[in-house]
């Protein structure tokens, strides 16, 4: 049962957490050794006046607690301030990219529980078959296998070898998708380009598979275990006894009451794919959020990675606030 | 018949239309972080942008320093140049570029808030400009409020704009949207994605020095960006891209072995050298030095380790620099004449130092050192993290290390970005606490000596002293290297490291 009141407690929660996450965010990118002015400028030529002009341009004149107050106060009103690099306003900077990185997230979630789930149903009910074995290797390389490893042997693959996808980008350079939603999916549909859409589906699939195939494996191994767990209840013999067809038993009964975990440990892996985008954005020159902030990591773009960082922590508070709500709705037992 | 007309007027409106459109992609390793020339200190950006806008001078892939938008370029005293507008020249939006725009350009570069509050993050790269003032309807002169030689090498970092598009677009219409003079014409920008440009067919045809002069010769130029290294290779394999920069040195053999593509390169400008702390024993004698110099196997070390790509080093300055001496006998590999000297020095039975690294640098670092303590130098190897190191290096007279193996960018191969940093007394990047009063003054003079065969005798004469009482160990200059398809013809790298692809062709 979800009670209103629990979801405003839940929601009133967060604050805490958020700015303890402002804080850590704060104080680790101060600690990181590296001044932002001196690896901006290298090297070249430029005056002790010039590099100081620079420094108070960035706001890092200020003393430190100072700093910290602003950035808060600024945050409040989803001000993040400048980009160091960029030199525009962090909140457009990060909006450009996070499109291309939800596009992506959603894609792979996708391939993972329509990969995941069924694979799991499958080898637990045929349990020590062949599905099951298969499902059992292709799981633990899944879970195993690093996704800039697996990203760069799919190039090879399929890219390099057999040149049936692309190896990196978004789209093709055919002409330009006026841009409506920011997601390349639907915005090619809606400029009534068939031809353009099947094309950022063909970009898409090698990251996507990438991103999402450790979390199909997850999702499989959660599936079959707690698949297994319900095929021995009462109410599933019993459910078998009273004669109703297999499907039904197995569907309604059994998968049922077995999805519960399986829903959790799916949002909380979304939550997760965030960080694996970092990588697999790079590997193939994903234009997403997660390649933006690797950069900004390496040039200490200060505000640009604690805006992001905040936001990744918001996001992963809400999706398993959303895991707990949906575990209301499947099983009424329990309360928010 | 009418079908046929409408064919040629079709053919005429889009000459790129159809199958002799040509269009060359360029895998990009880094992030296009603008597209406005005066708002960035990037030099991947500056590569990308410098297809849509000219610069006063540029450079010739041997670094020769010519007039691009300039007519002609001369120096009139020690602080004042004036240049001669190339009559005629269009921008992208086919107004004509006048002396206005070039004053506000340079005012937009150097004077505090000129961008809409903000300063030009450029500034430093123009030197001492106090005004740029126009003569008459296509002359211009810089007033500098000090004399500054190198201001012809620092010219081509800095792209023209218009006046009158600036005022009307503001910085944020420049982030986004640029219209500048050269050799292609915006279309559009992918963030983090891609930069698409077309051919602009106006083009006045660029620098008069470098043939062959005229419009671009390809239709599209596509800057799309791959980080991963192993992507892009993938990507110039593959046939996506024909062009990438950076190509890592272990897949060298793979793109050479391939029949569609090949290897260019390029000497960078960025110098590899140890400083010795000349402050303390036993740095502070000469002959050990020169006794260290004469222990590196620096072909080996290239060879094996730089994948034969890098120029062995005879002082810190490149052979592409201006002033550069080359009657210097380089160092040769000589590991008996190495303990001669160390035994001459006072070290018959060696000595024992230490040489810090950062962790990039580290095999090459580990190679120097098993090389010194082969001739009695023994290099224990300590590996920090780069900033810490620069803190530690900072004052040589605070520490007792002994040996810093670093490297120092010099994007403009003048003497006055690397030697006057590392070597002049107490510079800002001088971590051996060198000091050597002629070397100052010859320095110093060459500082502000507005005749450059004069200047450039100054830079010999230091080099001399330097390769003699050599207060670095000397080591290496690696290469750029680009990966190409060998359809890609009249393009070089140039040393500046951007990608500009005026002149080059696609052949069939």
């Amino acid at each position: 049962m979800m009670r209103p009141l629990a979801l405003v407690e839940r929601l009133l929660q967060l604050v805490p957490v958020l700015f303890g996450i402002a804080l850590v965010v704060f104080l680790m990118m101060q600690a990181t050794p590296g001044d932002p002015v001196e690896l901006m400028l290298g090297d070249a030529l430029a005056t002790p006046e010039q590099r100081e002009a620079l420094r108070r341009d960035m706001g890092l004149d200020r003393p430190l607690p100072e700093r910290f107050l602003l950035f808060l106060g600024d945050a409040l009103t989803l001000d993040f301030g400048q980009s160091f690099h960029h030199r525009r306003p962090v909140a457009d900077v990060i909006l450009e990219r996070l499109p291309a990185t939800i596009e992506l997230t959603l894609a792979a979630m996708v391939i993972a529980i329509a990969v995941g789930v069924p694979l799991g149903v499958v080898a637990a009910v045929r349990r020590d078959g062949w599905i099951d074995r298969l499902a059992t290797i292709l799981g633990l390389a899944g879970v195993s296998m690093p996704g800039f490893w697996l990203g760069i042997l799919l190039i090879l693959l399929f890219s390099v070898q057999l040149g049936w996808l692309p190896v990196s980008g978004r789209i093709g350079f055919s002409g330009e998708v006026p841009p409506v939603t920011g997601f390349l999916l639907i915005d090619t549909l809606l400029a009534g380009r068939p031809q353009s859409f099947l094309e950022a589906l063909r970009h898409l699939l090698l990251p996507a598979v990438t991103l999402g195939l450790a979390m199909a494996a997850l999702l499989m191994r959660v599936t079959r275990t707690s698949m297994l767990e319900a095929l021995r209840q009462d109410y599933v013999t019993f459910a078998t006894a009273k004669g109703l067809p297999r499907r039904q038993v197995l569907i309604r009964h059994a998968l049922r009451n077995a999805l519960t975990p399986t829903v959790t440990v799916a949002a909380i892996e979304t939550g997760t794919l965030l960080g694996g985008n970092m990588i697999v954005e790079t590997v193939f020159g994903w234009p997403g959020l997660g390649r933006l902030v690797v950069e900004g990591i390496f040039t200490r773009n200060y505000p640009l990675v604690q805006a992001a960082v905040l936001l990744y922590a918001v996001t992963y508070v809400l999706l398993n606030l959303a895991a707990d709500i949906l575990q209301t709705v499947l099983n009424p037992k329990v309360r928010l | 018949m009418r079908s046929r007309i409408v064919a040629a007027a079709l053919a005429a409106a889009l000459p790129w239309a159809g199958a002799a459109a040509k269009e060359l992609r360029v895998g990009y390793s880094a992030d296009i972080v603008t597209l406005d020339p005066a708002n960035h200190r990037s030099r991947v950006t500056e590569g990308a942008i410098h297809n849509m806008y000219d610069a006063v001078l540029t450079r010739t892939v041997d670094m020769k320093v010519v007039p691009e938008l300039a007519e002609s370029f001369r120096q009139i005293d020690a602080k004042t140049y004036e240049m001669r507008l190339r009559p005629g020249v269009k921008f992208h939006d086919g107004s004509e570029l006048t002396v206005e725009d070039i004053v506000f350009t340079f005012d937009r570069l150097t004077k505090d808030g000129a961008m809409e509050g903000k300063t030009s993050p450029r500034k430093s790269l123009v030197g001492p400009v106090a005004r740029t003032v126009p003569v008459d309807r296509l002359t211009v002169r810089f007033e500098l409020s000090a004399p500054w030689p190198v201001f012809p090498a620092y010219l081509p970092f800095n792209q023209v704009v218009s006046k009158a598009y600036v005022e009307k677009v503001g910085s944020d219409g420049m982030a986004t949207r640029p219209m500048g003079t050269g050799p292609f014409r915006f279309v559009e920008w992918r963030r983090g994605d891609s930069v698409i440009m077309e051919r602009f067919p106006d083009y006045y045809g660029g620098a008069a020095d470098i043939p062959p002069v005229g419009p671009a010769r390809i239709d599209r130029v596509i800057f799309k960006i791959i980080p991963e290294p192993a992507s892009r290779v993938a990507a110039l394999l593959a046939g996506e891209v024909d062009l990438i920069d950076e190509l890592p040195h272990h897949a060298i053999r793979q793109v050479e072995a391939n029949p569609r593509t090949k290897v260019l390169k390029s000497n960078g400008t960025r110098s590899f050298f140890i400083d010795f702390n000349t402050t303390r024993p036993p740095f502070d004698k000469v002959k050990v030095r020169q006794a260290a110099n004469h222990a590196v196997d620096r072909k080996l070390v290239i060879d094996r380790i730089l994948s034969g790509l890098a120029v062995p080093l005879t002082t810190l300055i490149s052979p592409d620099s201006f002033g550069y001496n080359p009657n210097l006998e380089p160092w040769r590999y000589d590991p008996a004449l190495a303990r001669k000297l160390l035994a001459e020095a006072g070290y018959p039975n060696g000595v024992d130092v230490t040489l810090d690294v950062d962790n990039p640098f580290k095999e090459q670092a580990e190679a120097v050192a098993a090389m010194l303590t082969q001739v009695g130098i023994r290099t224990k190897v300590q590996l920090w993290e780069r900033t810490a190191l620069t803190d530690l290096w900072k004052d040589p007279t605070r520490h007792d290390r002994h040996m810093f193996f670093r490297s120092w960018g010099d994007g403009a191969l003048d003497p006055v970005g690397i030697f006057v940093p590392v070597l002049k007394t107490k510079d800002r990047g001088n971590f051996s606490g060198y000091a050597n009063a002629e070397v100052d003054r010859l320095l110093t003079a060459a500082d502000t000596e507005p005749d450059q065969a004069k200047r450039s005798e100054y830079y010999r004469k230091a080099q001399a002293i330097i390769r003699e009482e050599a207060p670095l160990l000397f080591l290496w200059l690696p290469q750029d290297v680009y990966g190409a398809s060998r359809k890609l013809v009249d393009w070089q790298p140039s040393p500046r490291g951007i990608v500009k692809l005026h002149r080059a062709a696609l052949a069939d």
